[in-house]
């Protein structure tokens, strides 16, 4: 018994966190703008996770919201009113009060936008209509319409809060770290342009997520993030002892690390998978058939075999499988090659002499901009030109930072499809990529594009309305579903794989810990001895 | 003398104005631009509205006459503009960015020229045949290596294995070793390939031999005869070279994560961002057009018949 006893104390004090220490991140990009909406560009996520609070916190593993800087809310009946209540004695790091009016502002912003400053809406915010301050720590929000999604989206790294005095500067010089004031555990110290950020414990940090183990000050004493743009020297520099934690691991780099017992973190991004996206609008794929040949013709377990790991999942859905909503449609997304070229007999593609299929004089030839973001995303698109040219397609996979890539991917005449991915954990992200007002990578009219001419299909529009606008939770799966399965029988989407964010750590690199879409939260991390 | 200097500052403005005019142009007549670039980002959701909205604030839907004049007016008046995608203005990017280029250029050209003076002296004193082919081929090894390569097979070696040096926050000037390493060496060659060549060249004139006749030894021959004629034509190329210079620069900085003007380029070629890319075509000329200037006033020194009248005179 005693012995037992011991062996205990001697375990925790094995497992009891070293305080102090500066962690060496390294990036492969540097930050753009630090907006809190802009925080869905990785590195952007990475440091506003580190600097900023959120109303709320989505618990990683369940997705369940729960209490942070709001203590408690509540919630009419068709989700059109929220009113939260704010925790007591929190404050940005400059001294000023996180109270019912800093998060009115920071919301009024986030949901309407500042035009005078560029400031831009945030797309998680559906429907926002105005704040109003109902004592020093009661807040409520009132939407136009019912906003269902808005409790999940007060959780995300894009509603970060940030001081009366962040909220006054203009879009462009919040490009810069320092400018930046959140009432999170790390402040911004020091920033050298485009090479290198650190950040700072804060020590009076008194109100982390009350449903974490870890409370009060974060153990490190501050951050190092170095931008290495070079694969090799990033992993290189890890194994070597220089750094302690590293972002952007590629698939075929993983085997180097995990053969030096370096942990490898695969956070999963729960939005919408990574694949391509078809533009009804370009003639060349007008015709239901030619889409659903292409889905039926891609071999995405052959492309995750070939190109990937065990941590990118092949796509079974629009959505990843980790994601609210999600439901199973692998039985559709078969790979069958013979189908493919049937569909495409029957819709008059004829297949030439130089193995291509032609129609009234046009070859079925499809231009493709690479997205530099996703994993290895040329390679993927190149091997996904070899399955499509076995039935007789063509793809031109054009390098994605041309300087034409921005522009053409706005036009469907150019781009009869493109690169599709996002992450978010609420079923909103599906409307967040497809509709009109949001990304509208489908390209509708009305949407993002001057250019489209005539494609426009109301009921996609009106699942993904519905999404972003049920109030029951059960029905708004319900209408997540009805969503997957329509994009997927008009063959809009090619899903491909489920994509993570792969990141390494050194073995004494303890309690790394990641928000619901893959950025890493450093509040709870510490570094070992060794 | 006045003359001359005059017209080789006209020349000099010249030239700065039609780098700048002509980079105007080109910018313009890409697809796209910075604020497209920048806004149209889906992780921002802009509405199409809100994009004009933006544009209209920057000034980017007035004739192109007109953003032309402002820009040339800036300049003028020393003021180089914002960078849009970095939200900072130009000069400060420059500040930051501009110090490192230089330390690294500057020190890799002075290491680039001990390494090609080494090589080429080596070759025509040593005594072994051997070695003179082995010193003489050097070149054409240096300049057929990539730069990238070399810069990751460096720090693979010094760093990882041996761990000699860091590449992850090392001390200022230890972190300087391997980018300078990465650079001399592949500018070096040319140089080194001029000197070995116009060495030879100038071993098999007249007076060569008259000094050896005189009875004065193969190595005084070589430094005091030899070495200053043959160096004219290294001279006139190390002004060339500075091209290669900032397009190895670009390579080295980024495999070393070193944040020069190189990475400034690429970063603003990637996202059009015209006002820093206008900043450093006008740079890039500057110190072309200085580089030259200097060039042209040394040969008279090193070389006094440049400085003679030749010819009759009137």
């Amino acid at each position: 018994m005693g012995a037992l006893a011991l062996a205990a104390t001697v375990a925790r004090a094995e497992d009891a966190p070293v305080k102090g220490g500066t962690l060496i991140y390294l990036e492969q990009q540097p930050h753009t703008n630090l907006y809190p909406p802009a925080g869905g560009f990785y590195p952007n996520g990475g440091v506003l996770n580190q600097i900023t609070d959120k109303l709320t916190y989505q618990d990683p593993k369940t997705l369940k919201i729960e209490p942070w800087i709001a203590e408690s809310w509540t919630v009419n009946a068709d989700d059109t009113e929220y009113t939260f209540k704010i925790r007591d004695g929190v404050t940005f790091s400059d001294g000023t009060p996180l109270d019912a009016n800093a998060v009115a502002k920071n919301y009024d912003t986030f949901g309407l936008g500042n035009p005078a400053l560029k400031l831009p809406v945030s797309e998680v915010i559906n429907n926002y209509d105005h704040s109003e301050v109902i004592d020093s720590r009661t807040v409520k929000f009132t939407f136009k319409r019912p906003s269902p999604g808005f409790l999940q989206g007060t959780s995300v790294i894009g509603s970060g809060l940030v001081s009366l005095a962040t909220l006054a500067r203009p879009f462009d010089e919040l490009g810069k770290a320092t400018n930046i004031v959140g009432s999170g555990p790390f402040v911004v110290s020091n920033e050298t342009l485009g090479k290198e950020l650190d950040l700072k414990a804060r020590k009076d940090y008194a109100w982390g997520p009350k449903t974490l183990a870890h409370q009060g000050p974060a153990y490190l004493d501050g951050i190092k993030y170095i931008i290495t743009p070079e694969d090799s020297v990033r992993i290189g520099s890890l194994l070597a002892g220089q750094a302690d934690f590293m972002r952007q691991l590629q698939a075929y780099d993983e085997k180097q690390v995990s053969a030096q017992d370096f942990p490898i973190y695969a956070a999963p991004t729960r939005g919408v998978n990574d694949g391509v996206a078809f533009r009804p609008d370009n003639a060349l794929v007008a015709d239901l058939r030619v889409r659903q040949a292409l889905l039926h013709a891609t071999d995405a377990k052959e492309i995750v075999a070939t190109l990937f790991s065990a941590n990118y999942p092949q796509a079974t859905s629009v959505i990843s499988s980790k994601a609210a909503g999600y439901v199973d449609l692998s039985a559709k997304l078969a790979y069958d090659p013979d189908a493919a070229k049937k569909l495409l007999d029957d819709a008059g593609w004829a297949l030439g002499p130089d193995g291509l299929r032609h129609k009234d004089g046009e070859t079925l030839s499809l231009r493709l901009y690479e997205s530099p973001p996703q994993p290895q995303n040329k390679a993927v698109l190149q091997l996904l030109g070899q399955q499509w040219a076995k039935v007789g397609v063509k793809v031109n996979v054009l390098p994605g930072n041309a300087a034409s890539a921005v522009t053409d991917n706005l036009d469907p005449q150019k781009t009869p499809a493109v690169v599709v991915e996002v992450g978010r954990a609420d079923p909103d992200v599906i409307k967040s990529q497809f509709y009109p007002k949001n990304r509208d990578v489908l390209l509708q009219k009305d949407g993002q594009s001057a250019k489209v001419q005539n494609f426009i299909d109301p009921t996609l529009n009106g699942h993904l309305e519905a999404v972003a606008a049920e109030t029951d939770s059960a029905k708004r799966l319900a209408d997540a579903g009805t969503a997957q399965n329509y994009l997927i029988d008009q063959a809009y989407v090619v899903p491909i794989f489920e994509e993570p964010q792969v990141f390494a750590g050194a073995p004494y690199t303890k309690g790394i810990a990641f928000e619901a879409v893959g950025r890493p939260s450093f509040y709870s991390v510490w570094l070992d001895k060794h | 003398m006045l003359h001359y200097v005059a017209s080789r500052f006209g020349q000099a403005l010249f030239v700065l104005w039609a780098a700048f005019t002509v980079s105007f142009i080109l910018l313009q007549a890409m697809p796209g631009d910075a604020i497209m670039i920048k806004f149209q980002n889906p992780d921002l959701g802009l509405s199409p509205e809100q994009i004009a909205a933006i544009r209209a604030s920057y000034g980017a839907d007035s004739p192109l006459w007109q953003q032309y004049l402002h820009a040339i007016g800036n300049i003028m008046t020393g003021n180089l503009g914002y960078s849009i995608q970095d939200g900072v203005p130009v000069s400060e990017q420059l500040a930051t960015n501009l110090p490192v280029t230089l330390r690294l250029t500057a020190l890799s050209f002075l290491l680039a020229v001990i390494f090609a003076l080494a090589i080429a002296f080596a070759a025509h004193l040593t005594e072994w045949a051997w070695l003179r082919s082995t010193l003489a081929a050097l070149p054409a090894l240096f300049t057929s290596i990539p730069s990238f390569w070399l810069g990751i097979i460096l720090i693979q070696i010094v760093s990882f294995r041996l761990k000699l040096i860091p590449v992850i926050n090392p001390g200022e000037w230890q972190g300087l070793i391997l980018p300078v390493l990465t650079v001399a060496v592949p500018i070096s060659a040319p140089l080194a390939q001029i000197l070995l060549r116009s060495i030879d060249d100038v071993k098999a004139q007249p007076f060569v031999a008259v000094a050896r006749a005189k009875g004065a030894s193969h190595s005084r021959v070589l430094w005091r005869h030899i070495a200053r004629n043959a160096i004219l034509p290294a001279l006139t190329i190390a002004g060339i070279l500075l091209g290669r210079l900032l397009v190895t620069a670009i390579v080295t900085e980024t495999v070393f994560g070193l944040d020069g003007l190189g990475t400034l380029t690429a970063k603003a070629v990637l996202n059009e961002d015209t006002s820093v890319l206008q900043a450093i075509v006008l740079l890039s000329a500057l110190a072309f057009v200085l580089i030259n200037l200097l060039v042209d006033v040394i040969f008279p020194l090193l070389d006094p018949r440049l400085g003679r009248k030749i010819g009759a005179t009137p």
